[in-house]
């Protein structure tokens, strides 16, 4: 069994401690120091949250998407013919997310997570996994005025972000995992969203996840499961319809399972994250278990995340019989 | 002899015109000193006693601002509130409901973070939060000042939850800690009540009928006026299921969406007991709209609504933009309503 992260880690955290990367933002927008400058402190952060997800016995890490304004700008901004336009609500969060504006086709025109894997490999004792948001989440998301379809806005996402994948396997990525999260909001699109994601990492030698989060896979779960993709990441904090899609299929992929609740700062103690895991391998072995929060942990403050991070790698020895 | 208490009462029965009522949504900008003084008395360098002498000092100012530009119906402004959920929940200077508290920093968007709420334990009334500012600013004018809480579900929605099993246990738990306060601002001789819930479409097929129970616990057999303001995300999910709230008034961001709420309440009509509070000015520009441009929005509007039953504010709380802006904004729409009711020959 392993314990993992789902993608984002809190970049800042609470006093004493200093909150350095939004210092150093506001710093860089007032002009006082260069985007080199801030890139430096980015780093810093980035090996400090590496350290962070270690310290708390996490098995496969992220590099905390400590660059990320939000799960689809990062990627947006980079592709030919799309602006980043107004704010907008992330799903049934409060948090908001800036709507990237298709003006044309869009366009892969180079690396853009490469770097930043490379950077958090280097950094980590632990190995890491490749993080990439969805071509149906990415298209969901965005305000199309070019395509008129969000199918084939979808399908060009993926065919461009094909070469992203390329590229991240060809710089070593063994794990590449898409987060795509609204495939679970729009159940009548699983058809669109099945085909983008199997024509984006069409090809890839390396392993593969697909997740999905604050909602269930009820009646959709079949068609993931028939997916060429290794890992299906589904939320049974916020998505407790999982419970019951689980019961009702052959579940013979691995499993992430978002057992820890990321959207809240009510601790799970590591006995019921052994019990979680004890539900999980009546469906699933533990050698195709993966455990989780249940999205990224950007919802909760630094601290709260890793204690939940500390409770879930704990629950996980216990559930094995190790002594923690 | 006249006391404070029946002079207010006075300034909330008085006759209002009887046709687009101009009002405000709440907050306004805080003044520098006000920002500043804030920032000391959170590290402990200012008592709270001279936190409340500058916070009345910049209400005054907000009332007085609002008799001159026009406004038929104030609000104090909300110069003591940070966060209309954190001011309830921990926040330095605020009134906090028992059971919550102020959590670490999360992110919003952006490089913006906030300090989120935590329901740690059982919701608990702490007496008046909101009733003392209240008559301060009801008795600096004769004109009605409007009570001003945060709905049952936002407040729940914006928090963390560590109390509750259920969502729903919290919204109803915090729906009778709502009701309390808008029982003391009654009391206090407040008539108009706004209860605002921002956060009411974020899930509206799970959780709308909740929101409506949570209303219902709130205000049922009050004897009170009481409107809601609801506004950021998508306003069309929750229509017409909205006129199910037991409210006089429900207020909507029109302008930020260019009137396209009035295709809604063409195709389901708007509940013939309910006024419509109509947003005319975006309070997310700095820009200050054109004077026919907001009446042509009020115009609009008046193809399906009678002035009677029309109020109209800017669209939200002013308090992201600078004074001179707030100011420009409410000026235009006054001027606005001025023309249009100079216009249709109505007073």
């Amino acid at each position: 069994m392993q314990t993992t992260v789902v993608g984002n880690y809190p970049k800042i955290p609470n006093r004493p401690r200093p909150a350095r990367l939004r210092q150093a933002i506001n710093r860089r927008d007032r002009g006082e120091i260069t985007t080199d400058e801030l890139a430096r402190v980015q780093d810093e952060v980035t090996v400090e949250v590496i350290q962070e997800q270690i310290e708390a016995g996490i098995d496969v890490i992220t590099d905390g998407q400590v660059r990320w304004d939000d799960d689809q700008t990062y990627i947006m901004r980079n592709l030919g013919n799309v602006e980043i336009g107004a704010l907008q609500r992330y799903l049934d969060t409060n948090t908001y997310y800036r709507q990237a504006e298709i003006n044309g086709p869009v366009s892969w025109r180079g690396p853009i997570l490469v770097h930043d894997y490379l950077f958090a490999v280097k950094n980590s004792t632990q190995p890491v996994k490749a993080i990439i948001t969805g071509p149906y989440t990415l298209a969901a998301l965005s305000l199309d005025k070019h395509y008129g379809s969000r199918e084939k806005l979808a399908l060009a996402l993926a065919a461009e972000l094909r070469h992203e994948v390329q590229a991240l396997a060809a710089a070593g990525a063994t794990v590449i995992q898409i987060n795509d999260p609204v495939i679970v909001f729009n159940k009548d699109d699983i058809d669109l969203a099945c085909r983008a994601l199997a024509a984006m990492l069409d090809g890839v030698q390396a392993e593969t996840a697909v997740y999905t989060w604050f909602s269930n896979a009820d009646g959709m779960l079949p068609r993931l499961l028939d997916l060429p993709i290794d890992t299906i990441g589904l939320d049974f904090a916020s998505g407790r319809g999982n419970w019951e899609a689980l019961k009702s299929v052959r579940f013979d992929k691995k499993l992430g399972a978002g057992i820890v609740d990321g959207r809240n700062t009510r601790l799970e103690s590591p006995d019921q994250v052994s019990q979680s895991i004890k539900r999980l391998s009546e469906f699933v072995p533990p050698d195709r278990l993966h455990v989780n929060p249940s999205c990224g942990l950007e919802y909760v403050p630094r601290e709260v995340a890793f204690e939940k991070l500390k409770n879930l790698a704990q629950g996980a020895r216990l559930a094995e019989g190790v002594p923690a | 002899m006249v006391t404070e208490q029946t002079r207010n009462q006075n300034a909330q029965a008085q006759n209002l015109t009887n046709t687009l009522i101009t009002n405000a949504v709440g907050s306004y900008p805080k003044p520098d000193y006000l920002a500043k003084a804030r920032t000391q008395f959170s590290q402990g360098k200012i008592d709270r006693a001279e936190l409340e002498k500058l916070e009345r000092q910049a209400t005054e100012y907000w009332i007085r601002t609002q008799e001159r530009i026009g406004l038929d119906v104030l609000v104090h402004g909300e110069m003591e509130r940070g966060d209309m959920v954190a001011y309830f929940a921990g926040e330095p200077g605020g009134n906090t409901i028992g059971g919550m508290k102020l959590g670490g920093l999360v992110r919003s968007y952006g490089n913006r973070y906030y300090h989120k709420p935590i329901i740690v334990d059982k919701l608990t009334f702490p007496g008046p939060m909101t009733v003392d500012m209240w008559r301060y600013a009801q008795g600096l004018t004769d004109r009605p000042v409007k009570g001003m809480l945060t709905g049952a579900y936002t407040m729940v929605e914006w928090s963390f939850d560590e109390h509750y099993p259920s969502r729903r246990e919290a919204v109803l738990d915090m729906a009778l800690i709502i009701r309390r306060e808008v029982e003391e601002l009654v009391m206090a001789g407040a008539k108009y009540i706004q209860i605002d819930e921002p956060a009411i479409h974020t899930r509206p097929d799970e959780d709308f009928d909740l929101a409506v129970e949570a209303m219902h616990v709130t205000v049922d057999g009050i004897d009170a006026e009481f409107h809601t303001h609801i506004c950021y995300g998508e306003v069309e999910k929750i229509y017409p299921d909205m006129l199910r709230l037991p409210v006089k008034q429900i207020h909507l961001a029109f302008k930020n969406t260019d009137f396209e709420y009035l295709d809604l309440m063409q195709q389901d009509t708007y509940s013939a007991d309910k006024d419509l509070g109509v947003g005319v000015t975006d309070i997310h520009t700095r820009f200050i709209e054109d004077v026919d441009d907001v009446k042509d929005g009020i115009r609009r509007t008046l193809k399906l609504f009678t002035p009677e039953r029309l109020w109209i504010y800017p669209d939200c709380g002013l308090k992201t933009r600078t004074i001179d802006e707030a100011e420009a904004k409410l000026q235009v729409m006054i001027d606005a309503v001025r023309d249009v009711k100079r216009e249709l020959q109505i007073s």
